[in-house]
C-alpha cells in the first residue's frame, strides 16, 4: 500500500515537471499551450467540483455561478485597473462568500432535492447576470482590454489545478474528508456520530467556489470576454458533472483525467458538427452511470486487479 | 379589469403547467426517482408534433394520437433497459442517468433540427375568442381544457381500474404491493412508460402556444420541479394546485418585477417551499387536519 | 436524584393526534445500566430519538450533567456526550470498519485533531469489541451481528457518558446473544452509563439494574428489576398487547 502510493506520487511529480516543461518543448505552437491550458483550466474547475459532488456527494447542476461570479469580477475589476493577482484572489473570495449565501438555505436540502435546488440557483444567477446591466453589461458581456501572455496563463492555470489537486489530497486524508465521506454515506449516521454535517458540506461548497471562482478569474483573461450565457450558462454547469464523473467522481486523479478527456472530445467534436459532443457526453454519461459508477478510475482499478491476478496465477509457474 | 385578465391568464396557464408536471409526478411517486429528463420529452414532444405537421401536414392537435403511444413505449423501454439497474443504487445515481438522456435528447434534436427556433403557425393556433372585452387566444383556452381532463382521466384511471390501483399500492408501499401479489416491476416499466407519455403528450401541446428550440423545456422543467414540490412530490391532484399556485405567483409577481426575471419566481418559490414547506403544500394541509 | 447523569422532564412528543410519547420524566443514574421496556409501539425508540436530538420533543426538558440539551442538534448532542446506536444499523456502508469507528473517535464527546491518536482509540476500540481482524473490510460485507457490534464500537469511539443501546440484541442467535450481554457489562465497566430498549426480557433481568416501563406513551412502573417484572400492571399491559397481537 506504501510502496502505491509513493509510485502514485512519484507519477504525479514526473507529470508535473512534464507541465512545467511543456511551454518550451511546445515552443511557438500555440494552439497545444492553448489545449494544454484548458485542460489545467478545466482540471481545476472539475477537481474543485469533486470536492462538494464527490467527496461530500452533493451533486451540483449549478456551479456555473461560481464560474461566472468569477470571471465577471475580474472582468469588472480589470476595467477599473486593478492588477491580475489581486482580481483573482476577490474573483476567488466573491465567489466564496456567494456560496455562503446560498449554501446555509440550499444544504436544508437533501441529496436530489439539493441537486434540483442548484439547477435553480445557476438558472437564476444567470439571469442576475442578464439583467444587471448597468453592471454586467447585460446579454452584450463584458470584454477586458489586456490579457498576459499565454505563458503567464498558463502557469496560472497550472498553478490553480496543483493547488486544487493538492487540497484534495489534504481532504481525502484529513478530519475533513472523513466527515465528507460519512454525509456521503449517511448523513443521519453521521449526525449522531458527532460530525455537524451542515457545516462540513458548507466548508466543502466553500473551498469549492473559491477554487472555482479563481478558475473563473482566468477563463476571463484568456477569452478576454464573459457573458451571461458563455460562464454562466447551463452548459457550464453541465461540464462541471460530466468531467468529474468520466474521470472517476470522489477520486483524486478522476476529474483531471475526465478534464483531458472532456477537453479533447470537445476540441474533436468543435470544427465538425456543434453539440455532438454534449451528444457523446450524454451517451457516455449514461454508459459510465450504468455500467462503471467510478468512471475511468474504476475501469483503471479493475484492470489493475484483472493484471495483479493473472501475475499471481503466472508467479507459481516462473519461480 | 386588470386583476380579472391576470386571474384568467393565471388560470389558463395553470392549466398548462399542470399538464407538463403529472408525468413528473406519477414517476416520482412509483419509482421514487427524479425524471431529470421530463424537459428531453417535452422538447420532444414537440419537435414531433411540429415535424408531423410540416412534413404530413397533420393537424397538431392529432399528433398526441401517435405520440402518446410511442412515448409510452420508449418510456417503458428506458425503465426496462436503464432506470431498473440504478433503482438500487443512491438517488443521485437515478438523477445522473436520466440527466444524461435529457443531454442525449436534447443534442440529437440539435443535430437532427440544428438550433433553429421553431413554431407552428396554422389558423387554429392564431385564432382567439373575445369574451367580456378579454381576448383570449384558442391554443390556451385548448391547452387549459386538455390539461384538465388529463387530470380527470388520470384520476380515474389511478382509481377505478386494476392496473392504477396497482400503480398506487406500489407508490404508496412497494414492498406491501408486492406481498399482495402485484408485479411491482411490470407496474414500475408502466408507470414510468405513462410518466413519458405524458410528457410528450405535455409537449405536443407546448408547441401550440410556443416557439421551441432544443434546449426548450429547461426552464419549464425547473417550473415542474417548483410545482411537484408544492403539490408534494406524489399527488396528481397536489400538481393542479401547485400548478396554480404557481400560475398565480408568477401573474402577480410579474407586475411587481421586469418580466424578464418572471422565471426567477419560480425557482424562489421552489427555494422557499422545500426550505419552509419541505413536504409540500399538501403535505402540511395533511399534518394541520391531524 | 444526586447522581443523575441524564434527566428528562415532562418529555412529551405528539404527531400530529397522536401522542407517542406522553409527559415521560427519566432520570439515569451514573454506572448503571437502564432497562427501558415495554410493548411494542410503546414509544421506547421514539424516547430515544428525543434523548439523541433526532427528533425535537413537543414539551419537556432534557439535561445532561446539569446542562440543557432540550432542543439541540445530533451531532451537538453526541458531542455533549450522549450517543446511540440505530435499531435498524446504518453502517457507512461504503467505508471500512476502521473508517466507520474513526468517524466517532474525531468527531465525537473528545474529537481528536491527530492521526495518531484517532487511530489509537480506533485500535483500542475494535479489540475491545472483537473487529479488529475486520478493519479493513468495507462495513457493508459484515453479517448483521458484526454491523450491530460495529454501531456499538463506533458509539464507544465518541467517548460517551451516557451510552443509549435500542434492540441491540434483536436477529442476534443464542451465542451472539451472550457475547452481546457481556460485552455490554464490559462497557459499563468501562464506566459507561448505558440505557437499553430491549424486547429480551431474560437478559433485561440479568443485566439491568433498574427498570422502567411505557405503555402507550405513559410511564407507569420504574424500580429494580424484579420488582418490575412481576408487577400486576407490567404483566398486564405484555398480556394485553399478545392479546391484541
Amino acid at each position: 500500500m506504501k510502496l502505491l502510493s509513493d509510485r502514485r506520487a512519484l507519477g504525479a511529480i514526473a507529470l508535473l515537471v512534464v507541465a512545467l516543461l511543456a511551454p518550451l518543448g511546445l515552443g511557438g505552437w500555440e494552439y497545444g499551450l492553448d489545449v494544454l491550458f484548458l485542460i489545467f483550466l478545466y482540471g481545476a474547475m472539475a477537481s474543485s467540483w469533486n470536492l462538494l459532488g464527490g467527496f461530500a456527494g452533493q451533486v451540483s447542476f449549478g456551479h456555473a455561478a461560481f464560474l461566472g461570479i468569477g470571471a465577471y469580477t475580474t472582468a469588472i475589476l480589470s476595467a477599473r485597473g486593478v492588477p491580475l493577482p489581486f482580481a483573482v484572489v476577490a474573483s476567488a473570495l466573491l465567489a466564496g462568500v456567494f456560496s455562503l449565501l446560498i449554501g446555509v438555505p440550499a444544504f436544508r436540502l437533501r441529496g436530489p432535492y439539493f441537486s434540483i435546488a442548484t439547477i435553480g440557483i445557476g438558472e437564476a444567477t444567470r439571469l442576475i447576470a442578464l439583467n444587471w446591466t448597468g453592471l454586467t453589461g447585460g446579454a452584450s458581456g463584458l470584454t477586458l482590454a489586456e490579457a498576459p501572455t499565454i505563458h503567464v496563463q498558463y502557469y496560472a492555470a497550472l498553478a490553480l489545478c496543483v493547488v486544487a489537486v493538492l487540497f484534495s489530497v489534504w481532504t481525502k486524508w484529513s478530519r475533513f474528508g472523513l466527515a465528507l465521506a460519512a454525509v456521503r454515506q449517511d448523513p443521519d449516521a453521521a449526525e449522531t456520530l458527532g460530525v455537524h454535517t451542515t457545516l462540513a458540506k458548507i466548508n466543502a461548497l466553500f473551498a469549492s467556489a473559491c477554487l472555482i471562482g479563481a478558475a473563473g478569474s482566468l477563463y476571463a483573461v484568456h477569452y478576454l470576454f464573459v457573458s451571461p450565457d458563455s460562464v454562466f450558462g447551463f452548459s457550464t454547469s453541465i461540464a462541471f458533472v460530466i468531467m468529474p464523473i468520466i474521470g472517476g467522481i470522489g477520486t483524486i486523479a478522476g476529474p483531471i483525467v475526465g478534464a483531458a478527456v472532456y477537453t479533447f472530445i470537445r476540441e474533436q467534436f468543435a470544427a465538425t458538427l456543434a453539440n455532438a459532443d454534449l451528444l457523446a457526453f450524454g451517451l457516455l454519461l449514461i454508459a459510465i452511470v450504468v455500467f462503471e459508477p467510478r468512471g475511468i478510475a474504476g475501469i483503471a482499478k479493475r484492470a489493475q486487479r484483472a493484471i495483479s491476478k493473472r501475475t499471481e496465477k503466472a508467479a507459481p509457474d516462473a519461480g | 379589469m386588470v386583476f380579472a385578465e391576470t386571474l384568467v391568464s393565471a388560470l389558463l396557464v395553470a392549466g398548462l403547467y399542470a399538464a407538463m408536471s403529472y408525468g413528473l409526478a406519477l414517476i416520482y411517486g412509483v419509482l421514487k426517482i427524479i425524471n431529470l429528463a421530463n424537459a428531453g420529452f417535452l422538447m420532444l414532444g414537440a419537435y414531433i408534433t411540429w415535424w408531423l405537421f410540416t412534413t404530413y401536414h397533420l393537424d397538431p392537435r392529432l399528433a398526441p394520437l401517435l405520440i402518446v403511444p410511442a412515448f409510452f413505449f420508449i418510456g417503458w423501454g428506458l425503465e426496462r433497459t436503464l432506470v431498473r439497474r440504478v433503482l438500487g443504487s443512491e438517488p443521485i445515481i437515478s438523477l445522473l442517468l436520466l440527466f444524461g438522456v435529457w443531454l442525449v435528447l436534447q443534442n440529437l434534436a440539435y443535430v437532427i433540427w440544428t438550433g433553429d427556433t421553431r413554431s407552428i403557425e396554422n389558423a387554429f393556433v392564431e385564432s382567439s375568442v373575445t369574451v367580456g372585452g378579454l381576448q383570449v387566444a384558442w391554443p390556451r383556452i385548448y391547452v387549459f381544457v386538455a390539461g384538465a381532463l388529463t387530470l380527470v382521466a388520470l384520476q380515474l384511471f389511478l382509481t377505478r381500474t386494476y392496473l392504477g390501483r396497482a400503480i398506487r399500492a406500489t407508490a404508496q408501499d412497494r414492498d406491501a404491493a408486492r406481498l399482495a401479489g402485484i408485479d411491482v416491476d411490470r407496474v414500475m416499466g408502466i408507470a414510468f412508460g405513462i410518466g413519458i407519455a405524458l410528457g410528450g403528450f405535455a409537449g405536443s401541446l407546448l408547441s401550440l402556444i410556443f416557439s421551441f428550440t432544443p434546449d426548450f423545456g429547461r426552464a419549464l422543467s425547473l417550473k415542474s420541479f417548483c410545482i411537484v414540490v408544492l403539490g408534494g412530490l406524489d399527488s396528481i391532484v397536489g400538481v393542479a394546485f401547485g400548478s396554480l399556485a404557481l400560475a398565480l405567483a408568477e401573474a402577480f409577481g410579474v407586475r411587481f418585477m421586469a418580466a424578464s426575471l418572471q422565471n426567477l419566481i419560480s425557482f424562489v418559490l421552489l427555494v422557499v417551499v422545500l426550505v419552509v414547506l419541505p413536504k409540500g403544500i399538501a403535505g402540511a394541509i395533511r399534518s394541520v387536519r391531524r | 436524584m444526586p447522581d443523575s447523569v441524564l434527566r428528562g422532564r415532562g418529555l412529551t412528543k405528539r404527531f400530529g393526534g397522536l401522542t407517542a410519547v406522553s409527559d415521560v420524566d427519566i432520570d439515569v443514574v451514573r454506572g448503571e445500566i437502564l432497562g427501558l421496556i415495554g410493548p411494542n409501539g410503546a414509544g421506547k425508540s421514539t424516547l430515544f430519538r428525543l434523548i439523541s436530538g433526532v427528533m425535537k420533543p413537543s414539551a419537556g426538558t432534557i439535561e445532561l450533567l446539569g446542562k440543557p440539551m432540550t432542543g439541540k442538534s445530533p451531532n451537538a448532542i453526541c458531542v455533549a456526550g450522549i450517543a446511540f446506536t440505530h435499531q435498524i444499523v446504518r453502517p457507512l456502508r461504503e467505508l471500512s470498519v476502521r473508517e466507520n469507528v474513526s468517524v466517532g473517535a474525531a468527531f465525537g464527546r473528545s474529537p481528536r485533531a491527530s492521526h495518531a491518536e484517532v487511530h489509537r482509540i480506533v485500535d483500542d476500540v475494535l479489540r475491545f469489541i472483537g473487529l479488529a481482524d475486520r478493519a479493513d473490510a468495507e462495513a457493508r460485507s459484515l453479517t448483521l451481528s458484526g454491523q450491530k457490534r460495529l454501531e456499538i464500537a463506533r458509539a464507544l469511539a465518541t467517548d460517551p457518558a451516557v451510552l443509549l443501546l435500542d434492540e441491540v440484541l434483536a436477529g442476534l442467535n443464542p451465542t451472539e446473544t451472550d457475547r452481546t450481554l457481556e460485552l455490554i457489562r464490559e462497557v459499563r465497566d468501562r464506566g459507561v452509563t448505558i440505557v437499553m430498549v430491549e424486547h429480551n426480557l431474560r437478559a433485561v433481568r440479568s443485566l439491568c439494574s433498574r427498570i422502567v416501563v411505557l405503555v402507550e406513551g405513559h410511564k407507569i412502573v420504574e424500580g429494580a428489576p424484579d420488582a418490575v417484572l412481576s408487577d400486576q400492571r407490567v404483566v398486564d399491559a405484555y398480556l394485553g398487547s399478545a392479546a391484541h397481537a
